[in-house]
């Protein structure tokens, strides 16, 4: 699988703030943006985007607050090729843009009403007015995956030209899957030596896999979320994407991953979104084993089905009795408890347990546990207990 | 120099069109759904599940572990009798009585399921290479000896030794097995990797394969998807990605990839997709996030600025498919994002009609109620605001006509 060098620089930037809070519905506080910031910061993030300027005083109060609280972390702000907001950015201290366009025939037809003449004078002016202001911006071109090719790459040696930091490449609606990102993006920076940044979109569940075959494909860069939250379906998460490269790629970027879950946790009730139970890296049930199969695997060994330890992400492992449990369970449960069941004494508690498991559609905790081995225990026998169950 | 390979492999299969009837969906959620942990179905619900896929028109349902005996068996046998469209196949281990009581259930298809990833192997069996090929092969002499479709599923296949598992497809095909399934068990794989590593085991088995892939890293679609192109035929899907630890590869997500990224349909009914879904996080207590791609309850709400403008003026500019296609609605919701379009659109669907001056106006006294209520605003919120802002705006101007 690690066929990257060990050494190659991947840049991540976090837009949590941005397009995390774009999400309809999804609104951050003031503190809530500047404790968010801060435990990006903490864990090693290189570079955050904290917001839109173009949306008025409340938004500007709260990204000159992320800029006075003192991060390492490169801070961005997202503006629209407009003069206007790009002023503002400066003007509220920020030093560092994003300045998007959407580059598709269909966005220029449809919502600028415009042609290619139109949005490179428009960019153009753009870049004028963040050189003139001394700021450093990376050009994000909006829907570049269905954009004509040889326009984007005109559009990356303009870009480049200007003094642009990288070019963002935005796969808006999802239209790509990893081999045709890692085609796409191959063959950019093929044409143009300049560095690429990757936006992906989930809506066909494909947004990490498609961030990690750009980088496979040579982005030095990619943009990612919190959890993925992002509008619609979302965008690639922090945490999945950390991990691949980790994992997958052998790429170690040297963030601090087992605050993970803290942040998960923190960004999921800022944004009022619960961490679904089975989110990949930092879902709960990530490291919790009911089936026979599987828990009895993980009790011989973790190594058979996990790749890492539940405490590199602040997680911890659960094994869980329920319908699927099979003895081997049941035996290492009680020896949590100190009880050493005989085989027999195991295979009739689990059948009780499968009983009354399907009776209550839900596994046992291990109270109802020590109560069935109590009852089980107490002479009244099994069938007496089966009996119960049943009834 | 293998990446080189591997690309121009890539290349020169992306060209050839996937036959939509060459793929075909084998639907996991009443087995490896249920296996997940704390996931309960009771025997009604599992029968109600199998209708409703076979309905959309999935092609095999895992039904369940026969094995296991009790309701388990009853609902597989149920299952069975219901004279489906699809098949239905069960799940075993490679032994006697797993089969034994598969048969006994009426299904006309089975997996075998057996290890072979040296770690499982030493691990966890405590056993040898030998042993797993030797059982494998009983296993599907046993079940091919009652007629029935064998698929051997190769459990923690992406951590298994190449040589041993060429070794090991070979068996189960010499033994007459019908496919081979695939597991990225761990979910440890990228689609490169699995295109490569798939298309390795059928150009030289030449057996037919089955993708079962694992969400741990999020690539679970984009890794049945990328055997598909190495010429798997089968994959193993999960509604809502229903599975152990972080999930399988999401049916409702395949099956849309597929159609609008890949270009292939294989005709399924996706205008019950929300339904099913929604059915589905029911019965296994899991509420659907509202983010969820295909199903999630907010993926056509707009709030966005931009994007409302974009929506409005050509529903193509920011969407792939449309609501209807998955059983969806579209929504606008004023918020913090929002502007002149989006308050001009939301309040005329609440059967008001503003000017732009005013909408721009309104859109800022929204945007703040919002960021100070933390959320977006319920729709008589945004009328009570309107008409609050229209009463003092009149009065302004009558106002100023006094002064004049």
């Amino acid at each position: 699988m690690a066929r990257q060098k060990k050494d190659r620089k991947i840049n991540i930037i976090d837009t949590t703030l941005r397009n995390g809070e774009k999400t309809a519905g999804v609104v951050f506080s003031k503190h809530e943006k500047i404790r968010i910031a801060k435990m990006l910061d903490e864990i090693g993030i290189p570079e955050i985007e904290v917001g839109t300027p173009a949306l008025g005083d409340t938004e500007t109060d709260m990204m000159a607050a992320v800029l006075r609280s003192g991060l390492n972390a490169r801070l961005y702000a997202y503006c629209d090729a407009e003069v206007d907001s790009i002023e503002t950015a400066a003007r509220i201290g920020m030093k560092n843009i994003i300045i998007n366009i959407s580059t598709s025939d269909i966005h220029i037809k449809k919502i600028y009403k415009q042609n290619h003449t139109w949005l490179v004078n428009r960019l153009r002016e753009a870049m004028r007015a963040a050189n003139k202001l001394g700021l450093e911006f990376i050009i994000s071109a909006e829907d570049a995956t269905r954009t004509d090719l040889e326009f984007l790459l005109k559009l990356v040696t303009l870009s480049k030209k200007k003094g642009a930091k990288r070019f963002r490449i935005c796969d808006t609606v999802s239209k790509f899957d990893p081999f045709r990102t890692f085609m796409n993006i191959s063959t950019i920076k093929n044409a143009i030596d300049f560095p690429l940044e990757v936006y992906n979109h989930n809506d066909f569940g494909m947004a990490t896999a498609n961030g990690m075959a750009a980088i496979r494909g040579g982005a030095e860069s990619i943009v990612v979320s919190v959890g993925g939250l992002g509008e619609s379906t979302g965008n690639a998460a922090l945490e999945e994407i950390v991990m691949a490269l980790r994992y997958l790629e052998n790429i170690e970027l040297g963030i601090e991953t087992a605050k993970f879950r803290e942040i998960a946790e923190y960004v999921a009730k800022a944004s009022a979104r619960a961490v679904p139970i089975w989110k990949a890296i930092v879902g709960t049930n990530v490291f919790a084993h009911e089936s026979g199969i599987h828990a009895d695997g993980v009790i011989k060994n973790p190594k058979n089905y996990e790749v890492f330890n539940p405490a590199e992400v602040g997680l911890t492992r659960q094994l869980v009795v329920g319908k699927h449990s099979g003895s081997h369970t049941i035996l290492h449960k009680f020896k949590e408890y100190d009880i050493d069941l005989t085989d027999k004494e195991a295979n009739d508690i689990l059948a009780l347990t499968r009983a009354m498991s399907v009776d209550l559609k839900r596994p046992l905790f291990d109270k109802e546990l020590m109560y069935i081995y109590r009852e089980y225990r107490s002479g009244s026998g099994k069938e007496a207990v089966i009996q119960e169950v049943k009834s | 120099m293998r990446e080189l390979n591997l690309l121009t492999d890539f290349s020169q299969k992306a060209g050839i069109a996937i036959d939509p009837k060459d793929i075909k969906i084998d639907d996991t959620t009443l087995r490896d759904g249920e296996q997940t942990a704390g996931v309960v179905f009771a025997n009604d619900e599992k029968i109600h599940i199998a209708k409703m896929l076979d309905k959309v028109g999935v092609h095999q349902i895992e039904a369940g572990i026969p094995a296991m005996g009790g309701d388990e068996k009853e609902a597989i046998k149920k299952i069975a009798s219901l004279d489906l469209n699809c098949s239905v196949l069960a799940w075993n281990r490679p032994v006697k009585t797993d089969v034994q009581a598969s048969i006994e259930c009426g299904v006309d298809a089975v997996a075998l399921s057996i290890s072979s990833s040296d770690i499982h192997i030493e691990h966890k069996l405590r056993k040898s290479r030998e042993w797993v090929l030797e059982t494998m092969k009983s296993g599907v002499d046993f079940a091919k000896s009652h007629n029935l479709y064998v698929s051997v599923n190769a459990e923690d296949a992406s951590r298994s030794d190449m040589e041993f598992l060429l070794q090991f497809a070979r068996t189960a095909r010499d033994a007459g097995a019908d496919r081979l399934r695939y597991c990225d068990t761990l979910g440890i794989l990228d689609p490169f990797e699995t295109f490569f590593r798939v298309k390795n085991i059928i150009d030289i088995i030449g057996i037919d394969m089955e993708m079962h892939t694992h969400n741990d890293f999020g690539m679970a679609i984009a890794n049945a998807i990328a055997g598909i192109k190495a010429g798997a035929t089968y994959v193993n899907t999960t509604i809502n990605g229903l599975g152990e630890r972080a999930g399988n590869a999401a049916f409702e997500e395949l099956v849309m990839a597929l159609k609008f990224v890949e270009g292939v349909d294989l005709g399924i009914n996706t205008g019950f997709f929300r339904n099913l879904s929604e059915y589905v996080a029911r019965a296994s207590n899991r509420v659907l996030p509202t983010w969820k791609p295909i199903v999630g309850g907010k993926l056509f709400v707009y709030e966005d600025e931009n994007k409302v403008k974009g929506i409005l003026a050509d529903p193509a500019t920011y969407e792939l498919f449309k609501e209807t296609d998955v059983g969806l609605e579209r929504q606008y919701v004023p918020g913090k994002y929002s502007g002149i379009q989006s308050i001009t659109q939301k309040l005329r669907t609440l059967g008001k009609e503003i000017d732009e001056r005013h909408a721009g106006e309104l859109a800022e006294i929204i945007r703040k109620k919002t960021v100070s209520s933390k959320r977006s605003l319920f729709d008589s919120e945004i009328l009570d605001t309107y008409k609050e802002y229209m009463g003092s705006s009149k009065k302004e101007k009558a106002g100023k006509g006094k002064d004049k």
